[in-house]
């Protein structure tokens, strides 16, 4: 057996940063925007990635944990003035401290248990900011990070800011992660997913595996919800749908549930569909009633495909392929 | 090595997907955003899919109907009106990527009817209609923080606020039920305490007020609210809440033949919604309800008439109800705003022809509406009518009596509002 060379792989996400950089200055403001919104939902996707990929837990529930995100960051902000980049530090601590609650319950439940009292907490929890004064009700909270540096030049957007702001905390999260994942916690996520008791007989406590990939997840999920009320500039229930839990779920299995390689793929399938379906539905003259239905039918029929015929995501299924080539080729 | 490749693939493939972005982008041109010599933009984010789309997925089709019968009798000074409809699903995030799709890549001149408290407020924090000049026209929401001209400069609303809305229910509680016991059903947030603010200022005194929490309401939840109303003897009831909680609690009530004097609050007083949602509209009978635009059944009035005449034309089949009469009645003040801004309207033209000219826009509304260089408030009051057996509102005694109030600490008054006849073949003048 090779021994896999241990490093922490840090060059790419430099490089990417790099290329990020440059590209903001490229595209025009809406493909900025909606960059930072890629940004985003890459960490969110990739937090579920690691929960149901590597730990094998389900969790219909990420929407709520990126709303306790977001409301820590929110509130933060206006109560207690926190610097900006504070905020993203306390969004995710307040989320993952969900999460182990979350996942200390998670660890006693499987299946569809599972996915039943995660989607409870994705339909529950969003409403709970009707009931607390300080968390604004429906109209919801403003989420200000403020304008950018003046150093940066007149003519640098706001959106453009976001974008390095959501970029910067993607690299860093999908750097972070790799490198978790390629560590003791992340193989005996991955085995715990195989087989739980040859797991155990290993030595590994699972029940506590189980609790820190929860936490782990939400700590993104939660950092991922502060960045998005940041590119929406409010936080509100509204924002946290039942539909964006399930949103991320499909973009983990576009991405491949198994790796985190697909997962700009899926962030981006999710953030492009509305814009693309439009366009089509235009060109083919389409009625309002098929304009309205086709993204979600187009995002539908992406998942049916994808677990038809590149169950593994179309990444992991790349890789096989060469990697049975390479084989082939040693034979 | 294979390492490597891996990370090859991923820049390569967000690389890909930025640039393949980049590449559908539209270069702009023209004198004003929205405005050539043929065409004027607009654009629209509503829920058109989802259980929020309930009713207001009308409202775009009923607007598009007036617009395309303004566009056949030559438009506004020769341009035609598009209007480019987005669906937000009453999620803010969509509102807003759905809008900067409208402003940035379709190029809309303005934004119109935009609808939901979150939504609209997402949209003002994070696109900045304001900073970049985008006038929002006629938001669909009753709140009254949005008629701010310091926070929100280029919106106006059209809506009666819920607080005038309350102030005139609190006047016509004094008149008609004084010494009743009053009970009052809300919804626990913003759009309930809004209603609160306003009964305040109005100076009812509840027998009883029973809150929601917004998602709660359920036959259930009715049974429960109906043993409170009841233990209190309350002999009229308000329900200042969403369709949903009104259709539950009527629903109920008529199983258990309680029946206390019905007050409804505009939200979830339209009859076409609470049939939607499966209880007959039956049990709006003779329920007390508000409007500020004339009863959708009312044929003998010209709007109502020429309204409906266009909208059966336009999408046969489909009922003329509350939503597609606001949605009409909003394009229709739309086209005189911009057909006051003169013969090449700009942005600025525009909103400098809402607040000049406003006020005296011709609309089928039965009550003034308040626009002035200092003020972005639209209609400012309502009529008061009781449900027939069909679920129409009707005006009490077939005559229209109007109130009209402020948000603030204005009085309430009956309306002295003579509304303006009707421009020839509904065309702005």
């Amino acid at each position: 057996m090779h021994k896999r060379k241990e490093s922490s792989h840090l060059i790419p996400f430099i490089l990417g940063g790099v290329v990020l950089y440059f590209l903001s200055s490229m595209v025009e403001e809406l493909r900025v925007y909606q960059g930072a919104t890629i940004a985003v939902y890459v960490i969110a996707v990739a937090s579920i990635i690691l929960l149901t990929g590597y730990s094998g837990q389900v969790s219909l529930g990420h929407g709520a944990l990126m709303a306790v995100g977001a409301y820590a960051a929110a509130v933060a902000r206006i109560e207690f003035n926190v610097p900006i980049v504070l905020t993203f530090f306390i969004a995710v601590l307040a989320a993952a401290m969900g999460g182990a609650l979350l996942g200390a319950a998670a660890a006693r439940l499987s299946g569809p248990y599972l996915a039943g009292t995660t989607l409870a907490l994705a339909i529950g929890l969003p409403s709970l900011a009707n009931q607390f004064s300080i968390l604004g009700g429906e109209q919801g909270l403003l989420f200000d990070v403020g304008f950018p540096p003046l150093s940066l030049g007149e003519s640098f957007t706001q959106y453009k800011w976001f974008f390095w702001i959501a970029g910067l905390a993607a690299l860093i999260s999908m750097w972070v992660l790799q490198n978790i994942l390629r560590s003791r916690y992340g193989r005996s996520w991955r085995a715990g997913r195989g087989n739980e008791v040859a797991t155990q007989l290993c030595g590994v406590n699972t029940a506590r595996s189980k609790i820190l990939a929860f936490t782990v997840s939400a700590g993104f999920a939660g950092l991922a919800g502060a960045l998005l009320s940041m590119t929406i500039g409010t936080v509100s229930p509204s924002a946290f749908p039942l539909t964006l839990s399930f949103a991320l779920l499909t973009g983990a299995v576009l991405s491949g549930i198994s790796t985190l390689g697909g997962v700009i793929l899926g962030a981006s399938i999710l953030v492009v569909i509305p814009e693309f379906a439009d366009v089509v539905a235009h060109r083919l003259g389409a009625s309002e009633g098929v304009t309205t239905n086709l993204p979600g039918l187009i995002v539908s029929g992406l998942l049916i495909l994808t677990v038809l015929f590149v169950p593994n995501g179309p990444v992991e299924q790349h890789r096989a392929r060469k990697a049975k080539h390479a084989l082939h080729k040693k034979d | 090595m294979k390492a490597l490749n891996r990370r090859k693939l991923i820049i390569a493939s967000a690389v890909l997907a930025v640039v393949g972005l980049a590449a559908t982008a539209i270069p702009a041109q023209a004198a004003e955003v929205g405005v050539s010599s043929t065409r004027i933009k607009l654009g629209m984010t509503l829920p058109m899919t989802g259980t929020a789309s309930l009713g207001y997925n009308k409202i775009p089709g009923a607007a598009k109907a007036y617009f395309d019968y303004l566009n056949a009798n030559g438009g506004i000074n020769g341009r035609k009106i598009t209007l480019v409809v987005k669906d937000d699903r009453y999620v803010p995030t969509e509102a807003v990527a759905r809008t900067n799709e409208l402003i940035l890549k379709d190029k809309v001149m303005a934004l119109m009817a935009p609808l939901g408290t979150a939504n609209v407020k997402a949209v003002a924090a994070s696109v900045n209609p304001a900073r970049r000049g985008v006038p929002v026209l006629f938001i669909n929401t009753g709140f009254s923080g949005f008629a701010d001209i310091k926070k929100y400069p280029t919106t106006y609303t059209v809506l009666p606020s819920y607080i005038m809305e309350a102030k005139i229910m609190g006047e016509y509680i004094k008149e008609n039920f004084a010494g009743k016991k009053i009970g009052l059903l809300y919804q626990d947030d913003d759009f309930g305490s809004d209603a609160l603010a306003g009964f305040k200022t109005a100076g009812v005194k509840f027998a009883v007020q029973v809150p929601y929490a917004s998602g709660s309401q359920n036959a259930a939840a009715a049974a429960g609210w109906i043993t409170k109303f009841k233990a209190a003897e309350a002999d009229v009831v308000i329900l200042f809440g969403v369709s949903s909680a009104t259709s539950a609690m009527l629903g109920v009530a008529a199983q258990l033949q309680y029946k206390p004097q019905w007050m409804l609050g505009s939200v979830g007083g339209d009859a076409t919604t609470i049939k939607l949602t499966g209880v007959p509209a039956g049990v709006l009978f003779n329920a007390i309800g508000f409007s500020p635009v004339p009863a959708t059944t009312d044929m003998t009035d010209e709007y109502i008439k020429f309204f409906s005449d266009i909208y059966a034309k336009a999408v046969p089949g489909s009922a003329f109800d509350l939503n597609v009469l606001l949605g009409m009645n909003t394009a229709f003040i739309t086209a005189q705003a911009l057909k006051a801004a003169g013969a090449n309207p700009t942005r600025k033209s525009l909103l400098a022809a809402i607040d000049s000219k406003g006020a005296t826009f011709a609309n089928s509304a039965l009550v003034p509406a308040a626009y002035s260089k200092t003020s972005h408030v639209g209609l400012t009051g309502y009529w008061v009518g009781k449900y027939a057996p069909t679920g129409d509102l009707a005006p009490i005694g077939g005559k229209y009596v109007a109130y009209t109030t402020d948000s603030g600490s204005g009085a309430v008054v009956k309306s002295t509002y003579k509304r303006p006849a009707m421009p020839a073949k509904g065309l702005p003048n």
